[in-house]
């Protein structure tokens, strides 16, 4: 048993570290105020070869794993947890494409994605509810050589920004996923929610109304569609929401340790009171206690491990990662007193951030029910 | 022109932690447990001046140090920022070095690596901040040196143009290759490593050197080789500062007071 990190895995955290401290914290307050998209930053990480971590080289990835980037979406999202969400929720559709695509497929769509030239959503979601896919109505029928679809898509991430997605689609009694470009006509785009936290990275509802696309743009077989996003969900969606969670509570953490020190009250630090103390050594204990559950989900996927053996495993990251940024949060913005809830602490930013957690890649509630059925079967 | 670049770096305990650093009662060395190890800063900025070479000229960048074999992570963190290979001297023989001995050990070491034309350092350490290496480097291989560097430009082949920074002002220097720069932080902004240099660098080659692989003289190095010991480390009283109250009339008065009280004006 080796709880080191790799080397690689060392110096990712250590360069990933810096460069959100260098580029993304000066930012943060302006980006979450705007609102807008960062494809700039999301450019930048293209060409770090963070956006591709766990593509393979031949299509421009660094194919460094699921581990590397739990890591990597744990150092942004300290820092600026909405541009770890766009890992999160891009991540689905690349890895999608990556593990299911035809050869051409790959080869068109991956190395401008690991670029961070072009971004993809998934959309799965419908106004049916999230955690009962099977209920989605939006239906594509083959025509010749063309799906035509038509449906609403609710609670998807990055289509505003997105140049293409893949849509679950439901065809008679079986589902299938399929590739969709923006600007195909029948495809729109109709709004942007306003939720709390993500600022920078669009929800969006999404409308087709007989919109043609080709049959070449089928994503793995037909009829396997909603395994395929089902397993995207919990490979992808359910890591990243636990690297996320991590990522939160680390830059709440720090930012109210760092205070406790600064602090006086009563001719001393606040630290050296021991309520503070309790409090920060709790927030500390759950977060370490967090990651190494979590790195140990993503580091299964890396062995090679299906989702059938390891999906409680991820459940339990995910479950634990959301829970721990919604416990620590709110704790740093109590020790924090009066400046916790200001903006310049950057903490109720992050406090935002950590709700958007509950609903990602499956709610709480169905991930105790995949632990459930895990440890009662 | 193609040039051979090597960058001579140092593995230091990380700034960011000074405050967790004491000195050893007996051997007066830092002690380093417990400090995460770290390139020492400026020497980022003369990788970063090397890469920035070589992308205008082509060549390639060697990475030099001497230390400890844990000193192998800086090699592999500048072999993941861009450099093609690295270097480590290591030898218990080396231990206990000065800046001289320090020096020479890293001469011999340039002299076993082949032909260079150009040596970029930091400017200075952040655990010892002497600056002395550098110039001694370059005083062991008889080659030109300017210390104290905040920028760089080639003119014509071979021939560089260095802007050595002074106390109110700069000097430039001309001066033919080969040649030694000691670089200031203010010359560039590091490039961070990548996640393809990080896969690159596990492809990269680091050759580890004892004092029997490069031709020394072992009364040069290590303990033997220094001519200077430290005898007591002496922590320097902090500087403070006090803030005069009252009108403006009334904190001046009393600053002239305290100005005269501590003997600064008579």
């Amino acid at each position: 048993m080796d709880f080191n990190l790799t080397r690689q895995h060392e110096m990712l955290r250590d360069t990933v570290h810096q460069f959100a401290d260098s580029e993304l914290a000066p930012r943060a307050l302006e980006l979450d105020e705007k609102g807008d998209f960062p494809f700039d930053i999301v450019k930048k990480c293209g060409e770090m070869g963070l956006v591709g971590i766990m593509t393979p080289k031949e299509y421009g990835g660094t194919d460094m794993g699921h581990l590397a980037r739990m890591i990597a979406i744990e150092e942004i999202s300290r820092v600026y947890p909405p541009l770890g969400f766009f890992f999160q929720t891009g991540h689905l559709g690349h890895w999608s494409v990556q593990t299911y695509g035809t050869e051409e497929q790959k080869k068109k769509y991956l190395p401008s994605l690991c670029k961070g030239e072009k971004i993809m959503f998934d959309a799965i979601t419908e106004a049916s509810g999230g955690s009962d896919p099977a209920a989605a109505q939006t239906t594509a029928k083959l025509e010749g050589d063309e799906f035509v679809v038509n449906g609403r898509k609710v609670f998807i991430t990055l289509p505003g920004a997105a140049d293409f997605g893949c849509i679950l689609a439901r065809m008679d009694d079986k589902f299938s996923e399929i590739l969709v470009e923006k600007g195909t006509p029948g495809f729109e785009v109709v709004r942007r929610e306003k939720i709390a936290g993500f600022r920078t990275t669009p929800v969006n509802e999404l409308v087709f109304t007989n919109c043609h696309v080709p049959k070449s743009n089928l994503l793995g077989q037909e009829g396997r569609g909603l395994a395929i996003a089902l397993t995207t969900v919990a490979v992808i969606g359910r890591t990243g929401v636990a690297g996320i969670g991590l990522g939160i509570a680390r830059g709440c953490y720090e930012a109210a340790l760092n205070f406790a020190k600064e602090r006086k009250l009563y001719g001393k630090s606040i630290s050296e009171l021991q309520a503070i103390q309790f409090a920060l050594v709790d927030m500390n204990v759950e977060i370490e206690a967090t990651r190494w559950l979590s790195y140990y989900a993503a580091w299964q996927i890396d062995q090679g491990k299906g989702l059938r053996e390891i999906g409680a495993d991820i459940a339990r990251a995910k479950l634990l990662g959301c829970d721990l940024a919604n416990r620590v949060a709110p704790e740093a913005v109590q020790l924090m007193g009066g400046y916790g809830v200001t903006a310049e602490y950057h903490v109720t930013r992050r406090l935002n951030d950590a709700l958007q957690l509950f609903p990602a890649a499956g709610t709480q509630e169905i991930m105790k029910l995949t632990i459930g059925r895990s440890i009662l079967a | 022109m193609a040039l051979n670049i090597i960058v001579c770096i140092k593995q230091v305990p990380d700034p960011e932690h000074y405050s967790k650093v004491t000195l050893d009662p007996v051997t007066k060395t830092i002690r380093r447990e417990g400090i995460p190890a770290v390139i020492n800063p400026v020497d980022k900025n003369a990788l970063e001046e090397g890469f920035s070479i070589r992308d205008s000229y082509s060549g390639k960048i060697a990475v030099l140090t001497m230390g400890p074999p844990q000193a192998r992570r800086a090699l592999e963190e500048a072999l993941a920022m861009g450099a093609d290979e690295a270097v480590l001297l290591c030898d218990r023989a080396f231990a206990e070095a000065d800046t001289l001995a320090t020096a020479y050990s890293l001469a011999c070491a340039v002299r076993t690596m082949g032909h260079f034309d150009l040596i970029l350092c930091g400017n200075e350490t952040a655990d010892s901040g002497t600056s002395q290496v550098g110039p001694q480097l370059a005083q062991f291989l008889g080659i030109s040196c300017v210390s104290n560097v905040k920028e760089i430009t080639f003119e014509e082949e071979m021939s560089l143009v260095a802007k050595q920074s002074l106390e109110g002002g700069y000097m430039k220097v001309r001066l033919r290759l080969p040649a030694l720069i000691t670089v200031r932080k203010e010359i560039n902004k590091p490039r961070l490593a990548t996640a393809f240099g990080i896969i690159e660098a596990a492809e990269k080659e680091i050759k580890e050197w004892c004092c029997k692989d490069v031709e020394v003289d072992s009364n040069c190095i290590g303990s033997a080789g220094s001519p200077t010991k430290v005898l007591e480390p002496i922590e320097l009283p902090r500087r403070k500062g006090e803030i005069m109250t009252g009108s403006p009339e009334e904190a001046v008065k009393k600053a002239i007071e305290k100005v005269r009280e501590l003997g600064g004006l008579t």
